[in-house]
């Protein structure tokens, strides 16, 4: 493949003298009517085009001098600049000397010796006439444009390779506090593309002892590279105001082509040539997160970054991770922030502290946080992007009309179909569907418009559990060390509302009753200070909150004997359980009540308050626990609330809907395949007994799961803890998304039932909660 | 085979990207200014959509922002990257490269073998990173 | 991740934030012998480079990054 192949170079040149053809008309167009800004405009496209042009040729000397033409008309369009004879003159030189090197290039396929002298003459000429050196609208210390400004002092002074022509040199002096804006100025210099030199110093001569700072920004990074100009000042494009660049002078003989890479032996290439890819890979997968966290990012470009990141995956060099990375991405929810969340579990390289962006909240550097009061106010603001105070009320409403807005799009598939059905109308179905579509992604994007405002990171929660331990291990007598991960992890407002006493209550337990004193711990052979973790992290469309103390576990026998005692299970039964049955026993009502509980662990509230609330929300507890060692408790939340997906199903010749979450698998087994044992049902699949328990029973219905013609019965599969159950139905229908209204009044202390939910053509659906059921 | 639309009104320029990116195995479709690449856009047969879009910013008619923004609102351009390419090198043109929706954005002239790494990256296509990061590597230009 | 505090050597390992500035900081400041391990060291945030920078204690081991390497002054 050349560049410099004759089918292009004939093209540049045709193009080039169409351009200098035009050039001339509109020179002494505007000549004669200076102040046509539509004359101006297009001779400065056409200036424009043809410096581009000479760009992708690396011919230097043309390209200085229509560049310093292109410069000069800007301003005159612009009206910084009167047009006036002299500029006219200079102008045309510079157009008359272009075209003769054009023809030079036609006939020797080159530019000759002379042109570097020349050019830069008629450059010079041209910009003299730009007045001020610098626009007035930007940076104090402006970025130097290339060949013009003198080289700074230090420059002299730097080893000679800094000093090649051609170059690059770039001198970045963070600003002070760059820190809390998120920045992270050593990253952003060493990835600086075409890195050929870099050198650190301190600005300052660092302070000693307790006057050093070192979250004080005070690095004098000095730096060579070898890419184009453009790229460089692309890269430090958020801190033009930090850094100045000079480029060194070229050389008279401008060889033909870049220095070749040396050639190194095959296998070291190899590795080298998958470093250049990488880096450029992680570069490119960078800019996808940046994309995501912009405030108002359409849908249309989440999934181009969506689609972006999955290419990008593929071309990575580890099969296992993108065979699993691949698997997370199809289940995680649409919308940015589950996206996002995605791209930085698996960011190649490991994830960073924080993409370089203006004003990122930094999740690394202890910045200052405002706890979360309405929605607007949370988070970061992005440099230059405005923040509006909105009322809480005002939000909720919208969610919910949005929310409604979601059911009510579900109607008009009913209606397409009874269009075509009841009244034969099949264009108008056809339309009716086609519209439903449009009308289907805009209320999507609208729900994930809105579940965004809402989402608040569970620091803000976490934020309070330091003082808590703090205060209370004083009390208590112990020594805990509190760790906290995954705090940037985002949920929904009213998820993290609701976590807040649970969480509280469950590190309360840990403290009071999990986690020993020193002197019992030191002779229970364990490190005398007790940690307490509690991390964060999103998998696929929920929230994993854990808790986990290495104190001294639950004490089985005591829950027994309690349980006992409280009539909550026969003693026989008690002593039949094994450990982690009986650690399960903490979660039946009325276990912990009044005289076991010290003050501190509040109102005699127990783990099944606990379990209540977070079911609630519709989410699950589960709770681990080895004697001796620790007790870990496991929370896992819906990433939003308000809209839930369902699947109907039949059963008892009802139809009843069950959440998708919940839902293994659907699938249809002969009846030869159940086995029954005394009087429960199971089968095998995928080598796994499952059980099964006929749904229309366990409602209380009468009839029996009805077979299909071909002898088989229907069987959801559905999770409930950490097994799977076979619920027995007549018939599976399609999956919808509904409004999830909780049952309420009277009707509220029934369990089996998560609520109600408001369909389409108008009915109302009951929506199962399996786990009360069985 | 991957097809990418070329969108800039210099000739010069759509005759070396089609040259680059067509060497590198792909398909090259062009346009010579946002509004006829929508026009292209809307009429391209489904079987046959575009996987890559490259786009310059100074265009008359449609600059590569607007089209980049209308793109975004059709179902043929919501999964398909876009790779701006333009001889602008403030920082407020990369920004607005971001805010119009653009995947990548690169600065004329972009080092062929860089172009090439960079579509083919953003295309999925491992083999022909690989060699464009090679070829890099070996400072071929020729 | 992060750094391992040992008796008398800290060794940074794969990613080192900027939180870990202030706790190497104090580690430091109360160790003056200590050396600082940085042959695993795949990133480091400029705030721990300050403080290797500013308290200049004793580094071993080489890092992977050819820049961190001759920030650190190893080669």
């Amino acid at each position: 493949m050349s560049l410099n192949s004759t089918e292009l170079l004939d093209q540049f040149i045709l193009e080039a003298r169409e351009c200098l053809e035009n050039i001339g008309h509109r020179l002494l167009d505007v000549e004669k009517s200076p102040s046509d800004t539509g004359l101006l405009n297009d001779l400065f496209r056409q200036v424009h085009t043809l410096k581009g042009n000479c760009g992708l040729f690396e011919f230097k000397a043309l390209e200085h001098v229509v560049h310093a033409g292109e410069d000069l008309l800007d301003r005159i369009r612009s009206g910084q600049q009167r047009y006036n004879p002299e500029i006219a003159d200079v102008l045309l030189d510079a157009m008359d000397y272009t075209s003769s090197l054009i023809d030079v290039i036609e006939s020797q396929g080159k530019l000759p010796d002379s042109a570097q002298e020349r050019s830069r003459h008629l450059a010079q000429a041209l910009r003299r006439h730009l007045g001020e050196p610098a626009p007035a609208a930007v940076q104090s210390a402006p970025p130097a444009t290339t060949a013009d400004t003198p080289l700074p002092d230090w420059i002299g002074l730097a080893p000679p390779e800094w000093r090649e022509s051609g170059r690059i040199v770039v001198r970045y002096r963070p600003e002070a506090d760059c820190f809390f804006k998120g920045e992270d100025p050593w990253r952003l210099a060493s990835t600086t593309p075409g890195l050929l030199h870099l050198a650190v110093a301190p600005d300052q001569p660092w302070a000693s002892g307790d006057a050093f700072d070192c979250y004080v920004c005070n690095l004098d990074l000095r730096l060579v590279s070898e890419a184009p100009l453009a790229e460089i000042e692309a890269h430090f494009r958020y801190v033009p105001e930090q850094m100045a660049l000079w480029r060194m002078p070229d050389a008279p003989p401008e060889p033909a082509l870049a220095p070749p890479a040396a050639a190194a032996p095959a296998a070291e290439r190899s590795c080298v040539q998958m470093d250049l890819m990488n880096t450029r890979l992680q570069q490119i997968w960078d800019d996808q997160r940046r994309l995501l966290a912009r405030s108002g990012v359409s849908a249309g470009t989440v999934a181009s970054v969506r689609q972006t990141l999955t290419h990008l995956l593929i071309c990575r060099d580890d099969p296992p991770l993108i065979a699993e990375a691949r698997a997370a991405l199809g289940r995680i929810a649409p919308g940015p922030v589950p996206l996002a969340q995605w791209a930085l579990q698996y960011r190649p390289g490991g994830t960073d502290m924080d993409i370089e962006g203006p004003g990122q909240a930094a999740a690394s550097v202890p910045a200052p946080r405002r706890e979360g009061g309405t929605a607007a106010e949370d988070g970061s603001t992005e440099r230059g992007q405005k923040v509006l105070k909105v009322s809480q009320d005002k939000i909720d409403r919208l969610m919910e009309l949005i929310g409604e807005m979601v059911v009510a799009k579900n109607a008009l598939p009913y209606l397409a179909t009874r269009a075509e059905s009841l009244f034969g109308q099949r264009e108008l179905a056809r339309e009716i569907k086609a519209q439903y579509s449009v009308i289907n992604r805009i209320a999507e994007d609208m729900q994930h418009a809105i579940m965004q405002v809402r989402m608040l990171p569970v620091g803000i929660i976490f934020q309070r559990f330091g003082r808590l331990v703090r205060d209370l291990s004083k009390k208590l007598g112990k020594d805990v060390s509190l760790v906290v991960e995954g705090e940037e992890t985002e949920a929904d407002k009213n998820v993290i509302e609701s976590l807040a006493d649970p969480l509280i209550h469950i590190l309360r337990n840990s403290l009071d009753h999990g986690l020993e004193t020193p002197e019992v711990r030191l002779a229970a052979g364990k490190p005398a200070q007790g940690t307490l973790r509690v991390s964060a992290r999103q998998e696929g469309d929920r929230v994993m909150l854990t808790i986990h103390d290495d104190g001294a576990g639950i004490d089985t026998d005591r829950v027994r004997l309690k349980a006992i005692e409280r009539g909550l299970i026969p003693a026989d039964r008690a002593s039949t359980l094994t450990d982690a049955e009986a650690v399960q026993l903490v979660f039946l009502p009325g276990f912990s009540t009044s005289d076991a509980i010290s003050d501190l662990s509040g109102r005699g509230v127990g783990m099944d308050v606990v379990r209540n609330a977070v079911e609630r929300i519709n989410g699950q507890v589960e709770l681990e626990s080895v004697r001796g060692q620790g007790t870990t408790v496991r929370l896992t939340l819906p990433l939003s609330m308000a809209v839930t997906n369902v699947m109907m199903i039949e059963a008892g010749r009802r139809r009843f809907g069950v959440p998708m979450d919940l839902i293994v698998e659907t699938v249809r087994v002969p009846a030869e395949d159940i086995h029954h044992f005394k009087r429960s049902q199971t089968t095998v699949l995928r080598g796994r007994i499952v059980p099964l328990r006929s749904l229309s029973e366990l409602l209380g219905l009468d009839n029996e799961a009805r077979m299909n013609d071909d002898g088989e019965l229907a069987v959801l599969v559905v999770r409930l803890g950490s097994e799977n159950i076979g619920l027995l139905v007549d018939n599976f229908h399609g999956t919808s998304d509904i409004i999830l209204k909780p049952l309420e009044g009277v009707l509220a202390g029934i369990t089996g039932f998560a609520g109600t939910a408001l369909m389409g053509d108008g009915s109302v659906l009951m929506i199962l909660n399996p786990k009360e059921l069985v | 085979m991957k097809n990418i639309l070329v969108v800039d009104d210099a000739a010069t320029v759509r005759m070396y990207h089609r040259k680059m990116l067509g060497d590198a195995g792909w398909r090259i479709e062009e346009a010579v200014n946002g509004l006829e690449a929508l026009e292209r856009v809307m009429n391209q047969p489904p079987e046959q959509p575009f996987d890559l879009y490259v786009v310059d910013i100074n265009m008359p008619k449609m600059d590569g922002y607007t089209f980049v923004r209308e793109l975004r609102r059709l179902p043929q351009g919501t999964q398909v990257p876009v790779l701006m390419v333009s001889t602008e090198a403030q920082p407020q043109d990369a920004v607005a490269a971001e805010e119009a929706g653009a995947n990548c954005y690169l600065i004329k002239p972009a080092k062929p073998q860089d172009l090439v790494l960079t579509a083919a990256l953003l295309l999925g296509d491992g083999p022909a990173a690989r060699r464009a990061a090679d070829a890099q590597l070996q400072g071929v230009r020729a | 991740m992060g750094i391992r505090y040992q008796k008398k050597s800290a060794t940074l390992q794969g990613l080192v934030c900027a939180e870990d500035a202030e706790i190497l900081l104090n580690w430091l400041k109360s160790k003056p012998d200590a050396a600082v391990n940085v042959t695993r060291c795949k990133q480091m945030h400029a705030a721990v480079l300050q403080v290797l920078l500013a308290l200049k204690p004793t580094i071993t081991g080489v890092p992977a990054d050819p820049w961190l390497r001759t920030a650190l002054n190893k080669g």
